[in-house]
């Protein structure tokens, strides 16, 4: 046990915590439908609503709910009936004049729970105008201001439409990418010690790394696929993000073809460490820039790949970033035991002589 | 323009799963707030790891075999 | 400044050895022109993005046709002559300066022979030329950089292509997403970014296959 190096422990231990924590921490209160949801103006509206790990009946005088046109504009709710945990009856009149001059505008729906905290659900009610009167609308307009909404303390992941407790894959397939490029990165950098001062122990670990940085990308590439059929329909839609990353991996399997077009030992670990370089480089702007440039099913597509700070809350963070220094560890430990296997043959072979 | 695709694209997604989800009972993966796609993927991700060791493992046999052949013709 | 003469004499080399092997640059034209008729045969009329998007395709492939014999085209006891005579950066400068004018003159010949057989579907000249004065610059700089590593192997066709096809993607889709303003009759503003997008990528690309090439080219 003991000549298992500290950094080794530390991977599992994040790991394990990865786990316990992405799994055991609850979703948030959130909106999983409402019905019906297109209205007309000047109605008495009655909608149902089903929450989502939510606790209705414990909360009967604590329920508060809005439908949200922008951050002046909020209709409140008339009257909320619990029919259950999970299930309310809202009652809304809806004004016969909309301050907007669209015939159709989408409302968004907020519900505030003292004991659950807060949900919304974006364009949950599309309401149809049949005369429009911008003027009439602002004029007549009876705003009931959204404020005081719970503070939650407890610790929750964030409730999402259609992703539900998929969110938790955020802790192993964009971990498990983010690892994947930490992997490339160390590499590189020993690619870089190899053209410097030719050991053939940093070919051999650029090698590894190199390698599991690979079957890091294929499992995200598979673990993606897997969700993607999920929550976008399909396992392949031709996302940007989905085609930069095979593109990505056939660069580096074109890594290993190279590698065996070369017999002499100090020509290939030259020579693929050149390539590895160049083609790391070439790859930031593939996966940092054009993703940028197209739009993308991927959250905080059209501007920005990562995650922004509404997909990522703090208790996410919390999880998401020992995950991605766990995985990053355990591709490190897969590694080593592959240079190290490498280090015995190249002595074996250096006694034979 | 870039905007107003991803929001009509994703207003489509949040329709078409409220209304599909209306008139069909979700399947096995679907229930439980999709929870068994977080399974398989944790499945994935460990069937890939033991995929890897098992690779490792046959280089490691092929290297033991080697030195060991080498060491009986000696 | 003794770099720069060293250019200039590997560059008049190049462009003499061109002259006299006149099959090489004749079969690059020839490519050129059956590859523009096949396309207007196959299609007749078509689309500007797909006017654009064939433009860069057949660009891809002449630009590799023509790139791949660079360092295989002289023997290898021709080359450790060189090595013994100039600087490895003047080099690699002289041959992705030699072969980004080279692939200036095929795209404008693509150009022609598409303008030819389907017609001129450039509405924007401006960021068109922008797009093939930086996209032979980049295409040149990556193609040259691989195949003086794939001309280290024994079969080198085969792996310029695995090698180089995934690498020039980045460039290839900033150069349609540019070229996607030259064919509307108003250029949208993200021509500036496409452009600084472009340039970064080429001076990236070249700064990298300079520091590289003197580890690479030593045997």
């Amino acid at each position: 046990m003991k000549n298992i190096s500290w950094w080794k422990w530390l991977g599992v231990i994040l790991i394990v915590y990865t786990f316990l924590a992405g799994m055991l921490v609850p979703l948030g209160h959130g909106i999983v439908e409402i019905n019906p949801r297109s209205v007309k103006t000047g109605e008495q509206a009655q909608f149902t609503l089903v929450g989502y790990n939510s606790h209705y009946e414990q909360d009967k005088d604590g329920l508060r709910a809005w439908l949200k046109l922008d951050d002046e504009h909020a209709i409140g709710a008339k009257e909320i009936r619990v029919k259950g945990d999970r299930i309310l009856e809202l009652d809304f009149d809806i004004p016969a004049y909309l301050p907007v001059s669209k015939r159709v505008q989408d409302f968004s729906l907020i519900l505030d729970s003292e004991t659950d905290g807060t949900a919304v659900l974006p364009t949950a009610v599309l309401v149809t105008q049949d005369s429009i009167d911008e003027e009439k609308g602002v004029s007549a307009w009876k705003n009931s201001a959204i404020t005081g909404l719970t503070v939650t303390t407890g610790m929750t992941f964030p409730f999402r439409a259609i992703i539900y407790e998929t969110i938790r894959n955020t802790y192993f397939h964009v971990a498990l990418w983010l690892s994947m490029m930490l992997l490339f990165i160390a590499a590189v950098v020993y690619s870089i010690r190899y053209v410097r001062d030719p050991q053939p122990i940093w070919d051999s670990k650029a090698r590894a790394f190199t390698s599991v940085g690979l079957f890091f990308g294929i499992l995200g590439l598979v673990t993606g696929m897997i969700w993607a059929a999920y929550t976008w329909g399909k396992p392949w839609s031709n996302d940007v993000k989905q085609i930069t990353t095979a593109i990505a991996l056939l660069v580096y399997l074109a890594y290993f073809i190279l590698r065996s077009a070369f017999e002499d030992p100090e020509q290939k670990g030259r020579i693929s460490a050149v390539y590895n370089i160049f083609a790391f480089v070439l790859l930031i702007p593939l996966i940092y820039v054009i993703p940028r440039m197209v739009d993308s099913l991927h959250p905080g597509a059209g501007g920005n790949p990562a995650f922004g700070s509404e997909d990522l809350d703090s208790t996410m963070r919390m999880v998401f970033y020992p995950a991605i220094i766990g995985w990053a560890l355990i591709g490190a430990w897969i590694a080593n035991l592959q240079y190290r296997m490498d280090a015995i043959r190249e002595k074996w072979i250096e006694n034979l002589d | 323009m870039k905007k107003i695709i991803f929001l009509t694209l994703t207003l489509n997604l949040l329709l078409s799963d409220v209304l599909f989800a209306q008139d069909r009972t979700p399947d096995f993966m679907r229930s439980v707030g999709k929870m068994y796609v977080v399974v398989a993927v944790i499945v994935a991700v460990f069937l890939g790891i033991v995929l890897f060791l098992t690779y490792l493992d046959k280089r490691l046999t092929r290297l033991e075999n080697q030195i060991h052949d080498n060491d009986q013709k000696q | 400044m003794q770099i720069f003469k060293e250019i200039g004499v590997l560059l008049n080399k190049e462009l003499k050895l061109e002259w006299r092997n006149k099959y090489a640059i004749s079969g690059i034209l020839l490519y050129v022109g059956a590859t523009v008729f096949i396309v207007y045969m196959a299609f007749f009329e078509m689309e500007p993005l797909t006017w654009v998007i064939l433009f860069w395709v057949i660009m891809l492939f002449a630009s590799v046709n023509a790139i791949t014999k660079s360092f295989t085209q002289e023997s290898k006891k021709r080359q450790l002559y060189f090595y013994s005579l100039v600087n490895p950066t003047a080099l690699l400068l002289s041959k992705v300066i030699y072969n980004s004018l080279l692939l200036l003159l095929i795209s404008f010949l693509i150009w022609g022979g598409l303008s030819l057989f389907v017609g001129n579907m450039v509405v924007n000249v401006q960021p068109f030329l922008i797009a093939i004065c930086f996209g032979s610059l980049g295409f040149a700089v990556t193609f040259t950089f691989v195949s003086a590593i794939s001309a280290k192997t024994d079969n080198s066709a085969s792996l310029m292509a695995i090698l180089s096809f995934p690498l020039i993607i980045p460039i290839l889709v900033t150069l349609v997403n540019l070229s996607k303003n030259a064919i509307e009759p108003l250029a949208s503003e993200g021509v500036q970014g496409d452009v600084t997008m472009l340039l970064a990528i080429d001076l990236i690309v070249l700064g990298m296959a300079l520091l590289l090439y003197p580890y690479l080219w030593r045997d």
